[in-house]
């Protein structure tokens, strides 16, 4: 067994070592961080590859990321080599022992989406991350996922031609989150990511132009963690009923974050931007999380998710 | 499947064993990394956490290393936010270091006339490369150092001749002459016995005055400002010679994870964004420089 076998979880009926999984866009296409020494991937529960088109893309031009306040700014544009690089030359480089391994999905029209979910309904993938929420995108993306219609509609579309886990990522860019989320039930979602980056800038006040050569891009990291925190909360409360599980995720960098997650309701978590800051926090999450499943007398994970007791009014 | 870039980046909590400050807000930092000083390479980087106040590590190139003792050098210079707190460090206390970091420079023993050129913060690389090849007699590098701030050391006159520059230009970094390795200095500020002008206009002195034969000998290694890389791009595109140039860019990961860190790189007409972080920092410089001459 595992050093975490008291953390092992089932999510969508896939085998999790952990709750943990690491974040799209943050881990590239699943081998990158085994370049630290330490880090390994069967830490993590699953990994989310990089967001992935029909055709390559080059990204946005520099600069693509920048520090601020408790979190940081990106704005990549969604660069990858093109869906039929992604089944062919990269995943049969991975090593699906260590660990499950999500497909993130991104398109700029519903066909797209349709196109690219059916190339990895035919290749080792565990999972299909639905991907309605990137903020770098002209067209596409947050598009979609600000629109409770089409956001149904592309997860509609998706689940069409896939059997595997589909898991719709949300955008906290939008006005009724859990409408959404409702809409995207029905429409035959699996599961829910939430949340996505919020929308943000930073300026140099030398040049007065924006630092993020996008102009714009999506904030990440702790200072998102309240918001996301009450997204994840509001989500459940539809889920909850279907029985559909979520990865909270939001500036997560502690297993005292992770389990504010847990208790809001999600069953599994997401790890990105903090990363960045400590390349070995999953091992620490992991024990952080075991710590306390032992203190409460708690065999599982399963045992804590929304167990959130609002204060009566 | 081969897994060869597994476990090659450490992440140390390093003890700062110096850390002197330097007119023109640059700083000479020592720290105690023994894994990242066994590991490595002249071109190599390691992303620093500056403060907990600002968790974004920031990339900073190694100047040198000793795998005997285990210190890793560094000369940076405070700009942002990250590199002030930096510089608030105090000796005794430990910086978080993910390292070392990055496709290093390739000397090629055909290329026994290495041309060294650094500006500014990119003079550290420049020095790594140097000390890489100390004693091996098969080099005959020259190393042009450029600041337009006062130089992070008591430049001095160098004790090794160069008959093919100018007479006047003889100050040198006194490490380099204890390595018996040639260097000069450029400068626009005036300063004693530095070539006044670009470290470029001072390379092509050099250049022009060895014969065909020793000026096919010669690759460029470089790094420093980016209109400064372009500058030594085109020179080495003139005198169609092979140039290393080792960019920067801002980061987020460091490992290859985000592409955060990118530059538009140019291979047989084909324009793609690679990471700077480890498909770098160090690139061919047709390839990111692709109209510079040739």
């Amino acid at each position: 067994m595992t050093k975490n076998a008291s953390l092992a979880t089932e999510f969508c009926g896939m085998k999790f070592n952990t709750p943990l999984v690491l974040l799209s866009g943050c881990v590239g296409f699943g081998e990158e961080y085994t370049r630290v020494h330490g880090f390994s991937n069967r830490d993590a529960g699953a990994i989310c590859l990089k967001g992935t088109t029909l055709d390559a893309r080059p990204g946005n031009p520099a600069h693509r990321v920048c520090e601020t306040p408790n979190g940081m700014i990106n704005a990549i544009g969604l660069q990858n080599p093109g869906v039929d690089y992604v089944v062919n030359e990269i995943l049969p480089t991975l090593d699906f022992e260590e660990t499950r391994f999500i497909a993130n999905v991104s398109g700029s029209t519903i066909e797209e989406y349709i196109e690219v979910t059916r190339r990895f309904d035919d290749s080792p993938i565990d999972a299909i991350e639905i991907n309605i929420s990137c903020p770098n995108v002209k067209e596409g993306g947050v598009a979609f996922g600000n629109d409770p219609a089409m956001s149904a509609r592309v997860v509609e579309a998706c689940r069409k031609v896939t059997n595997k886990p589909l898991i719709t990522k949300l955008s906290p860019n939008q006005t009724d989150i859990a409408g959404n989320a409702k809409g995207c039930i029905e429409a035959g979602t699996d599961a829910f990511a939430a949340i996505n980056t919020l929308m943000g800038m930073a300026i140099d006040i030398d040049s007065r132009v924006p630092i993020i050569g996008n102009n714009q891009g999506g904030l990440s990291g702790p200072a998102i963690k309240p918001v996301a925190l009450l997204k994840v909360h509001q989500v459940y409360q539809v889920c909850r009923p279907h029985g559909i599980p979520i990865i909270g995720q939001g500036g997560i960098c502690s297993a005292e974050d992770a389990l504010e997650f847990i208790i809001a309701g999600a069953s599994a978590v997401g790890i990105g931007t903090a990363l960045f800051y400590d390349p070995l926090v999953c091992d620490k999450i992991n024990r952080g999380i075991a710590a306390y499943l032992e203190q409460h007398q708690l065999t599982s994970i399963d045992q804590l998710v929304g167990t959130l007791q609002l204060n009566q009014r | 499947m081969s897994k060869q870039h597994r476990d090659t980046i450490f992440l140390e909590e390093a003890e700062i064993l110096s850390h002197q400050h330097l007119d023109g807000d640059q700083h000479l930092l020592r720290l105690q990394a023994p894994e990242c000083a066994a590991h490595a390479q002249p071109g190599s980087f390691v992303q620093i956490q500056c403060s907990a106040e600002l968790p974004l590590r920031r990339p900073i190139s190694i100047m040198r290393y000793s795998t005997n003792e285990g210190w890793v050098d560094f000369l940076y210079k405070a700009l942002g936010r990250g590199t002030h707190l930096l510089a608030t460090r105090q000796v005794g206390e430990k910086l978080s270091i993910l390292g070392p970091i990055g496709t290093p420079f390739e000397l090629h023993a055909e290329r026994s006339r290495p041309l060294l050129i650094g500006g500014g913060v990119g003079m550290p690389p420049m020095i790594a490369i140097a000390e890489s090849i100390k004693g091996q007699d098969n080099y005959k590098p020259l190393v042009i150092l450029g600041s337009e701030v006062p130089f992070p050391f008591s430049a001095e006159p160098s004790k090794i001749l160069l008959p093919n520059l100018p007479s006047s230009v003889i100050a040198t970094m006194p490490l380099l002459d204890g390595w018996q390795i040639p260097c000069r200095l450029a400068s626009q500020q005036g300063y004693a016995g530095c070539y006044q002008g670009y470290v470029t206009d001072l390379a092509r002195i050099w250049l022009e005055s060895l014969d065909e034969a020793e000026r096919q000998k010669v690759e460029i290694f470089s790094c420093g400002p980016h209109p400064m890389l372009e500058a030594v791009a085109a020179l080495a595109a003139e005198f169609n010679l092979p140039c290393q140039v080792s960019l920067e860019e801002f980061m987020a990961c460091g490992v290859g994870g985000c592409a955060g860190c990118i530059t538009p790189v140019e291979k047989e007409g084909e324009v793609s964004m690679k990471r700077v972080c480890v498909d770098g920092p160090v690139f061919d410089a047709v390839e990111v420089f692709p109209r510079s001459g040739h």
